[in-house]
């Protein structure tokens, strides 16, 4: 009973794991949006606007799942490895938005590094280690930064600011589901 | 849906190939109820007619065709109406140039209007109707109609790669579906993909799947064929290739009649590398006329040049006997004596003039003119039609011979010796447009016109390059050596004249008024 107490004092509120997810979003959607414009010409080429605006209602139905998988394994982190930090309950935005950001940019450098068929055997045989430095490197920043108050507050502050885009991006990656899903009905 | 591995694959085409050496006729089980025709077309990608011996290339790169052509019509000057798979493949499917039909982009789509005007919709539910291509870009051009298609296999069916989520979660949206997803959310080369965590876990997902075979292929000295195009990847042998085909046709003749099979394989396309066998092959010296580079090719030393040429031919000769195994079994279990077979590319390749490859500024011989031969049921004798043709010419030819009336949009015609009449002054049009909008007049392109003996090539557009003619006679000069526009001036004026009242007819539609 004592413990349960405890750990319920440490786990996070609804606002914090909303402020980590915005971050998420943000990053998730930013890298998609990124990457469509290096297609946007050609598609101009040869797409109609609302064949364009489909692309993108695929991009975004996907970029929803990826976030919800993202927010998931920060919250199977924050329920098993950190729920035993002291702090937690106070650091769990900065911590999260840590992990989020070295395993995103991580993930996003493998794409930016590997990106010719060419690499396909570096891409391959480097990937246990790469992963495991990435995991690494991620639970010793995400255990140590948030407790330096300039770190915390200013993830936090990030949080805050990208919470605007949640308004935006959630709205229509839901008339993208629809979109997607009215598409491939047969 | 199941996953069909590769081992499954294997399996059953263990068993369908020991049941090739059974007697004719196994494979007569289907109601045969109508008299229409099957019809089975196998396109290799980038098969240039220019390099077959059939064709009177000096290397004997395809014994087989040419075995084959034994009792077929051999169309002998039969033009592609675009020099890479999108422009050429759109043309051969909906019998359409492409300046009409406009699929004229790198993995462009065909106008809404014209995405009905294909085999599969017009030969209609009286036929079943089949797709396998291993070229993505072609795949959505048959995407686009899917929807009449009863059974189409995915770009990786039998490569050595896992299938893709297109085909397994979003087989209804498959074109569109296609762009998003594998040419950019989970783009496996190229372009980065689109998608950070996903993208990045589904390469290692599909890489890991094929790279020990990949790798491990002594057969493959210079490593095993691959499928590379836009976010696309999928390595595949031939062997497993022209087997899946076998299986296919086996299946469909024992449970379909009348059918319409469709077949877009990817070798000879580049990169080239035949089995360890093939490497054998045309160690001959072989020095092709020697061509000046062309002032917008990137001018690569002609001792490359010669050695991409005999990969390729090597490539060629891989497939040919491929292809001669695969017409030996199917006439064998009796398929030829009641189907039109017919053998045919999307566009050829090019290694002269300083450019290896196709799908740039270059308009010559190689590069457009394709095999066509049609081998009609029953057929025993040869036939060989000598007059121009055009690969836009293949689907009123199919809707001719299955009683199917033609759609007045169809810029092709009837084949000659398959109920159409010789026209040696039609004029033939192949069209290389990928820097235009779909939604536009074509103002930068390449153009070729066919009329009788004379080709006509046109630049338009191009910084310095702009307004530039080039006309051969291909009757005497069948290498395009000599550019006669200087010579041949009243000539090239009738033919311009020509050229643009075509070239206008055809903008007009995208003219902003």
């Amino acid at each position: 009973m004592k413990l349960h107490k405890l750990f319920a004092g440490r786990l996070p509120d609804r606002q914090s794991i909303f402020g980590v997810y915005a971050v998420i979003v943000f990053l998730v959607y930013s890298w998609t949006l990124f990457t469509s414009f290096y297609k946007l010409p050609s598609w101009m080429f040869y797409l109609s606007v609302g064949q364009i605006l489909s692309v993108y209602a695929y991009a975004f139905s996907i970029d929803l799942l990826e976030s919800i998988l993202v927010l998931a394994g920060v919250l199977f982190l924050e329920f098993t490895l950190f729920l035993a930090l002291r702090n937690n309950k106070e650091e769990f935005q900065s911590r999260s938005i840590l992990v989020v950001l070295i395993v995103l940019i991580s993930s996003v450098l493998r794409l930016i590094l590997f990106r010719r068929y060419g690499d396909i055997e570096a891409f391959l045989s480097g990937e246990l280690v790469w992963w495991l430095v990435t995991l690494s490197l991620g639970l010793i920043i995400a255990i140590f930064a948030p407790r330096n108050k300039w770190i915390r507050k200013n993830l936090d502050s990030l949080a805050e600011r990208v919470t605007v885009f949640l308004y935006i991006y959630l709205p229509l990656s839901f008339i993208s589901l629809i979109i997607v899903f009215v598409r491939n009905i047969n | 849906m199941a996953k069909f591995t590769r081992r499954d694959f294997l399996k059953i085409a263990g068993g369908y190939l020991a049941g090739a050496a059974l007697p004719n006729k196994l494979f007569s089980t289907a109601d045969n109820n109508t008299n229409s025709p099957n019809i089975i077309i196998i396109l290799c990608d980038a098969l240039s007619a220019r390099h077959l011996s059939l064709y009177g290339y000096p290397r004997s790169t395809t014994p087989h065709i040419d075995s084959f052509a034994g009792y077929s019509t051999v169309y002998h000057q039969h033009i592609s109406g675009g020099n890479f798979t999108t422009t050429g493949t759109a043309s051969f499917l909906t019998g359409m140039f492409g300046w009409k039909h406009r699929a004229i982009n790198q993995g462009g789509l065909v106008l809404p209007e014209f995405a009905s005007t294909n085999p599969y919709s017009l030969l209609g539910a009286d036929y079943f109707r089949f797709a396998f291509s291993q070229n993505p870009w072609s795949e959505r051009l048959v995407g686009q109609s899917y929807q009449d298609v009863d059974n189409f296999l995915p770009v990786t069916a039998y490569s050595l790669r896992e299938g893709n989520l297109v085909t397994g979660v979003f087989k209804n949206d498959r074109t569109l579906a296609s762009i998003a997803v594998d040419d950019f959310l989970f783009s496996l080369q190229g372009d980065m993909a689109g998608s950070s965590i996903l993208g990045s876990y589904y390469k290692e997902k599909i890489f890991s799947s094929f790279l020990k075979e990949r790798n491990d292929s002594p057969r493959y000295p210079n490593g095993i064929p691959e499928i590379l195009l836009g976010g696309y990847v999928a390595p595949y042998l031939n062997e497993d290739v022209y087997n899946g085909v076998y299986l296919e046709l086996s299946q469909l003749e024992e449970r379909h009649s009348p059918y319409f099979a469709f077949f877009h394989l990817f070798s000879p396309h580049f990169p080239y590398s035949p089995r360890s066998e093939y490497f054998r092959l045309f160690r001959d010296g072989y020095a092709p006329p020697q061509k000046n580079a062309h002032p917008l090719s990137p001018k690569l030393n002609e001792v490359f040049l010669r050695s991409q040429r005999t990969a390729y031919d090597r490539q060629i000769a891989q497939v040919d006997e491929e292809f001669g195994r695969l017409i030996n079994k199917l006439d064998r279990t009796g398929v030829l004596a009641n189907s039109y077979v017919i053998i045919t590319s999307d566009h050829g390749e090019l290694f002269e003039r300083g450019f290896v490859g196709h799908g740039f500024q270059f308009m010559y011989e190689p590069v457009l003119h394709i095999p066509l031969l049609v081998h009609a049921p029953g057929q025993v004798t040869r036939n060989d039609v000598y007059s121009p043709t055009s690969n836009v010419d293949v689907l009123p030819t199919l809707l001719h011979i299955t009683n199917r009336e033609i759609p007045s949009d169809v810029d092709g015609v009837v084949l000659p010796a398959l109920g159409g009449v010789e026209d040696p002054d039609r004029p033939i049009f192949s069209v290389y447009a990928v820097d235009n909008s779909v939604y536009g007049p074509l103002k930068k392109a390449v153009i070729a016109m066919r009329k009788g003996s004379y080709k006509l090539i046109a630049y338009l557009g191009y910084e310095n390059f702009d307004q530039v003619f080039e006309l051969y006679n291909l009757t005497v000069d069948p290498e395009e050596m000599f550019d006669l526009s200087n010579k041949e001036t009243e000539i090239l004026s009738k033919l311009k004249q020509e050229f643009y009242s075509h070239l206008e007819k055809a903008n007009q539609p995208f003219i902003k008024k």
